[in-house]
């Protein structure tokens, strides 16, 4: 186990190093010079002082293996640099609004697997029914709609036509908690429900194999009822990959709610990043790009563990 | 055509509709997208604009119809793009392995290690936005999905024999890439496709959304969408059509990806999710009907007489099992013995109502004793009386130990679970009463093997941790399914041991042992039942049997076997019979040596020799 946890740590690592790299490399192996790209706008050139101004301040001047430690260097210490826009650091804007960005993802992860592992349950067990037909189409329908379909036609419902909710915003949950749940319900919601389908998915195909093994006819055999057969043998089973698959898709949802908070107009850390795309600012997208990565790096790798510790087996297969 | 192909022609119609109206939109007689017609702007449906004007007063039919082409266009070329280098980068990855492998499908994953909007963003950051950024950014992202399907694929077909064989005759490796490998890889290459179609629309229309995807005035649905968030409120249709239009069409490809999957891999579904587990009935009492009082006779703990069981599907039923005897006495072990295919594990599953789904038993009578001396009807028994029987009454040891233990459970609590289904023994009786069953079975320091998972054990260790929960709760009856088959011959033997200790500890349990291994029989078995074909061809004492086999098929079992008395072994020619193509008369006929004429019309009757034994031989007298 401690030499499994240790493999996987070094992997982790590993991935977060040649995501540097590669985004490193991204900038600088583009044809052109990347300040001349950067102050560009379609084809209008850039003005040549600006240019060079911005070619200091990247340290573009600098022999590319210094840029490369630079970079390296930046983001172990956690030091982004300054925003093109403000000035401001990076670092300081990323740790103010990464929170918000994580608040809405585990809160719709939470709503997502509470809906979606019971839902994905009976729809295996009546596998082939008419409610196993409704569920399936439905979680289709949900997975085929775009986040920002959902969330526009949320608000249309729900603070256009029915104004039980607050189209959007954000306030802090130490200021009013009330109005920050309330405002976290239709966004959090909006991401749940892609979640949900997913998850159903899953968990009526993990319910329906596991259904079939040979060990749930020896629970049979010892005389068990139909309940504790489900809950002990079939769904603690099946949540293994369940349980995987939520991990990673909240992984990539950490760069996929762009579009929720923008709809609902929430100051997360996708906004952010939408916004520093938009003016090009270089430091703060190379700062948002990273803190995602890695983060998304280290949440596989505690799906990972995680699921080490509910399947015995999986420490013990080399990979 | 299948069932499954028969599914596709929905889906697979809505998606050629959907293109073919968005590819004809210059060929369509609809107003120009762009020509402004302010004084109407929001106006409702009308006969020259079908879904009414955007706040340009723009038709929003038209736009609908052209916001289709970029988001098409899009998402199919770099599907498209994607696939053709995924591809590629998946064969020679797949076919040469080593470092090719390295720096084309690994080297690809890298980038499946970020979020994928967010490697869109990046790449629209440096690129900027437009159509043909957004193009190179989605066929980036796709890549390394086909590239893994390829490449997976590609490892499967390359160690079949002939592909093997074109290497061995010396075929150009690229040639035998592109007419024998990318046929096979095309099946899971398709569905990615529509699939990817799908995903790239998602991302497309979110990033045009965003106003980094297409560029106004192009119409787009994410930029429909986005346009008519801010007149909501007067306009809320204007909101809904391109929503429904970007929902609608990649539900269409999902619902074509699903139903592509079905038709490609038809394995997939088993209705009724193992027919959740066979239904609840009434609640763990044996029903009346299934009760009746005395016993027949003294010391008799089962009693099968005439049971046949058919597999049943789609109105058609094919007997598998036909009109089978075996009597059990208290005590006693019989085996079951015949080759595979004769019917014999149905048998035993049959007893303890563990056929699978689609089998069940079609006649004859199966009596068992219970504990209390009262009569059960195991033929007229539902789940939950089966339920209430298992375990206590009749037990089962299964062939595959591996698989029949769960696999994220502890041995000892898997054990535990037995006890507590009867209600028996509670909180640290459970525990003692655990390790005593696993020193029992012979599993080496009990109380740790307790806190074992079963990977953690040996075979044997898995087979003898099986027998203790299968014998947890002092059974009346245990039926053991080949309980040594998988196992190494020396290992087979210390199970066996274990079997006849276990009898020798409890000597009022009944044993049904199936096997097909006839040394194995004479070691451990009272009496004999031989199967064949689904039907019981002789029965009778162990060691009367093995001297004097009374039909031809147990005397050509016997000399099968390899034991020091016999010169040769002899194999007997042929196999059996399948369900579906049973011969007429004697189902051994056409492999009999002694068979003659009269062996081929009618089903032979059973003839007993002695009034302990049977045969199914009309011949038995003269082969004797």
């Amino acid at each position: 186990m401690i030499r499994y946890v240790a493999i996987r740590s070094l992997t982790a690592i590993f991935l977060v190093w040649v995501v540097v790299t590669l985004v490193f490399m991204l900038l600088h192996l583009v044809p052109g010079d990347p300040a001349e790209l950067l102050l560009s706008q379609g084809s209008i050139a850039a003005d040549p002082a600006a240019v060079a101004a911005l070619r200091e301040r990247m340290g573009l001047n600098d022999p590319i293996w210094q840029q490369y430690l630079d970079h390296l260097g930046g983001v172990v210490t956690g030091d982004f640099g300054a925003s093109f826009r403000d000035g401001a650091p990076v670092a300081e804007q990323i740790a103010t609004r990464l929170p918000r960005t994580l608040e809405i993802i585990i809160a719709a992860a939470v709503i997502a697997a509470a809906a979606g592992i019971p839902v994905g349950t009976y729809a295996a067990i009546r596998a082939g029914g008419r409610v196993d037909g409704f569920v399936n189409f439905l979680a289709s329908a949900a997975m085929s709609t775009p986040v920002f379909v959902v969330g526009s036609v949320v608000i249309l419902l729900f603070a256009q036509q029915l104004r039980i909710l607050p189209a959007g915003g954000y306030v802090p949950f130490s200021v009013d908690p009330v109005q920050h749940l309330k405002l976290l319900l239709m966004p959090a919601g909006t991401v749940a429900l892609a979640l949900w389908a997913v998850i159903v998915r899953m968990s009526r195909g993990a319910v329906l194999e596991v259904l079939q093994r040979d060990y749930v006819r020896t629970a049979r055999a010892k005389g068990l009822g139909r309940g504790p057969i489900l809950r002990r043998h079939v769904v603690r089973t099946a949540l293994i990959p369940v349980l995987t698959v939520l991990g990673l898709e909240m992984g990539t949802l950490i760069g996929g709610t762009v579009l929720v908070e923008y709809v609902f107009n929430w100051p997360g850390l996708s906004g952010y990043l939408v916004a520093a795309v938009d003016a090009r600012d270089y430091p703060e997208v190379v700062g948002i790009v990273m803190t995602i990565s890695v983060i998304f790096v280290f949440l596989n790798l505690a799906v990972d563990l995680v699921n080490a510790l509910l399947d015995p087996r999986i420490s013990l297969v080399r990979r | 055509m299948t069932r499954a192909q028969r599914k596709l022609i929905l889906p697979a119609t809505l998606a050629a509709l959907v293109v073919a109206v968005i590819v004809l939109a210059p060929v369509l007689p609809l107003p120009d997208v762009r020509s402004m017609d302010v004084p109407n702007r929001f106006a409702g449906p009308s006969a020259t604009h079908w879904l009414g004007q955007d706040e340009f007063g723009r038709d929003v039919l038209a736009r609908l119809i052209w916001g289709g082409r970029a988001s098409l266009f899009i998402a199919v070329g770099s599907a498209l793009a994607a696939a053709v280098i995924g591809t590629v980068l998946g064969l020679l990855g797949g076919y040469f392995r080593g470092l090719v492998e390295f720096v084309t499908v690994r080297a690809a994953e890298v980038i499946l290690c970020l979020p994928p909007l967010l490697l869109a963003l990046l790449v629209v950051t440096i690129l900027g936005a437009g159509t043909w950024p957004l193009i190179l950014a989605l066929t980036i992202l796709y890549t390394p999905i086909y590239a893994r399907v390829v490449y997976s694929a590609t490892l499967q077909v390359r160690s079949l024999d002939y592909v093997t064989a074109q290497k061995a005759m010396g075929a150009y490796p690229l040639r035998i890439l592109a007419t024998t490998v990318l046929p096979n890889v095309m099946p899971p290459l398709l569905v990615q496709i529509s699939l990817v179609v799908a995903s790239a629309m998602l991302i497309e229309s979110g990033l045009s959304f965003l106003g980094l995807g297409v560029v106004p005035p192009t119409p787009s649905w994410g930029l429909m969408i986005q346009a008519a968030r801010g007149s909501m409120e007067v306009a809320p249709m204007l909101l809904l059509w391109p929503s429904l239009a970007l929902a609608g069409t990649i539900l269409t490809f999902n619902f074509l990806c699903d139903r592509l999957q079905t038709a490609l891999d038809p394995r997939g579904i088993t209705a009724g999710g193992a027919l959740w587990l066979r239904g609840g009935g009434s609640r763990g009492a044996v029903p009346r009907s299934a009760r009746r009082a005395a016993a027949p006779k003294q010391d008799t703990l089962l009693e099968v007489e005439g049971m046949s069981i058919a597999a049943q599907n789609a109105g058609t039923s094919l007997e598998l099992v036909r009109r089978v005897s075996v009597t059990v006495r208290r005590g006693e072990t019989v085996a079951l013995v015949g080759e595979s295919g004769s019917g014999k594990s149905i048998t035993g599953l049959a007893l303890t109502g563990l056929l699978p789904d689609a089998l069940s038993i079609t006649g004859g009578d199966v009596r068992f004793v219970a504990r209390d001396g009262e009569e059960i009807d195991l033929g007229a028994l539902d789940e939950a009386g089966f339920r209430r029987i298992r375990s206590g009454e009749i037990s089962m040891v299964f062939q595959d130990a591996a698989a029949s233990l769960n696999p994220v459970l502890r041995i000892g609590e898997q054990v535990a679970e037995a006890l507590r289904a009867h209600g028996g023994a509670r909180g640290r009786d459970v525990d003692a009463r655990v390790v005593e069953l696993l020193r029992q079975v012979g599993l080496p320091d009990p109380e740790r093997r307790a806190r074992a998972y079963p990977h953690e054990l040996s075979g044997g260790q898995r087979q003898r941790a099986m027998i203790a929960v299968a014998v947890a709760n002092n059974p009346r009856l245990l039926i053991a399914d080949e309980p040594t088959t998988a196992l190494d011959p020396t290992i087979q033997a210390q199970i066996l041991e274990l079997f006849r200790s276990l009898k020798k500890a409890t000597p009022d349990m009944g044993l049904i042992f199936i096997t097909h291994d006839l040394a194995v029989v004479a070691e451990i078995a009272d009496r004999v039942t031989v199967m064949y074909a689904g039907e019981v061809v002789e029965d009778g004492p162990a060691d009367e049997v093995f001297a004097h086999p009374h039909h031809p098929y147990t005397a050509a079992l016997l000399a099968s076997v390899p034991e020091g008395g016999t010169d040769r072994l002899v194999a007997i020619p042929g196999t059996v019979p399948l369900p579906d193509a049973m011969p007429e008369g004697c189902r051994f006929a056409p492999r009999c040596s002694h068979a003659r004429d009269v062996c081929r019309t009618g089903s032979p009757p059973t003839s007993h020799p002695t009034p302990e034994r049977r045969t199914r031989c009309v011949r038995w007298k003269e082969i004797a």
